[in-house]
């Protein structure tokens, strides 16, 4: 029984956590971020699983957490605002080659960030040549190129 | 340009909503140092918030107000000094059903149990004060009110609050 409170407890609090520090975290994983996710994992993997090893206990966790996955799924697909409770909207952050400088500070995101998205995807060089960059909830950023 | 207004090309956007959560963030990150700031002066455990000290007549006891549940706690049991060569320590039934006993330093010369715990007796250096140490890990959440006692005299009051 303990068991799948404890998932449970541990599901939420780690969302709660992701979503308190922000979805740039998660988007683009530099080095450090991925170490730091090692640690979350190890750390509250021991918590979860106490000093109970067993075949069972694995597959009672498993079978919560997956459990909780779908719940949620069904949950979003019935209502779009815990949808983007759960996961975020994607907020503009260039229009028509103007950065869009309170939503970025707030967002967290540099005019360098948005300028190595553009670099990357699109190979494009200025600000100006950006119609749209979009900060998605998964974190990323997505340019629409001037055309 | 209105930064604060919603687009809806070329994405559907929730500019009220995304405020209002940038806000929540900002609580988090406050409430993340909190915690952080509680957790290094002992609000759960191991700190000067939780260090603790119960008196009695014959008996001080060093514990922990704080513990956190299969994390190893010790009890520090401090008997004054008087003329016996042996001392009784009695501990309730509550300390017997949250903690589990992992040594006792030093060990005791007779263990038993009556009706509401359980009774151990040590050989004591007579006239002189005598510390004993018990490691014990504690397998229940919530509040443990704890009664030790030293032979007959009155009982010491140990209340620990166990985190999960």
């Amino acid at each position: 029984m303990d068991s799948v409170i404890k998932a449970c407890v541990v599901y939420f609090v780690l969302w709660a956590i992701i979503r308190i520090s922000g979805r740039r975290t998660l988007g683009e994983m530099t080095a450090f971020d991925f170490i730091l996710f090692l640690i979350i994992g190890g750390s509250t993997q021991r918590a979860i699983t106490g000093e109970d090893y067993s075949l069972t206990n694995a597959l009672i966790l498993v079978a919560t957490f997956v459990g909780i996955e779908v719940t949620l799924s069904f949950i979003e697909l019935k209502s779009p605002m815990l949808r983007r409770v759960l996961n975020s909207s994607p907020t503009l952050l260039v229009e028509n080659g103007s950065p869009m400088r309170y939503r970025m500070r707030r967002a967290r995101v540099t005019e360098d960030n948005i300028l190595e998205a553009a670099r990357r995807l699109h190979g494009l060089e200025r600000m100006d040549q950006i119609k749209f960059a979009i900060l998605e909830p998964t974190g990323k950023i997505t340019i629409v190129p001037m055309s | 340009m209105d930064e604060l207004a919603s687009r809806q090309y070329p994405v559907q956007e929730h500019m009220a909503f995304q405020r209002r959560m940038w806000i929540v963030q900002r609580i988090g990150w406050v409430m993340l140092g909190v915690i952080s700031l509680a957790a290094l002066f002992g609000l759960f455990g191991y700190g000067v918030l939780s260090k603790r000290t119960a008196t009695g007549a014959e008996m001080s006891v060093e514990y922990e107000r704080f513990e956190r549940a299969t994390r190893l706690a010790s009890f520090v049991f401090r008997f004054a000094a008087s003329a016996n060569a042996e001392r009784r320590l009695h501990l309730n039934r509550a300390f017997q059903e949250g903690f589990e006993i992992s040594s006792i330093q030093p060990p005791p010369l007779r263990s038993s149990v009556d009706a509401d715990g359980i009774d151990l007796t040590f050989a004591v250096t007579p006239s002189v004060a005598n510390q004993i140490v018990i490691w014990a890990r504690p397998h229940r959440y919530g509040t443990v009110g704890i009664d030790a006692r030293v032979d007959d005299t009155p009982p010491v009051e140990l209340r620990v609050f166990i985190y999960p």
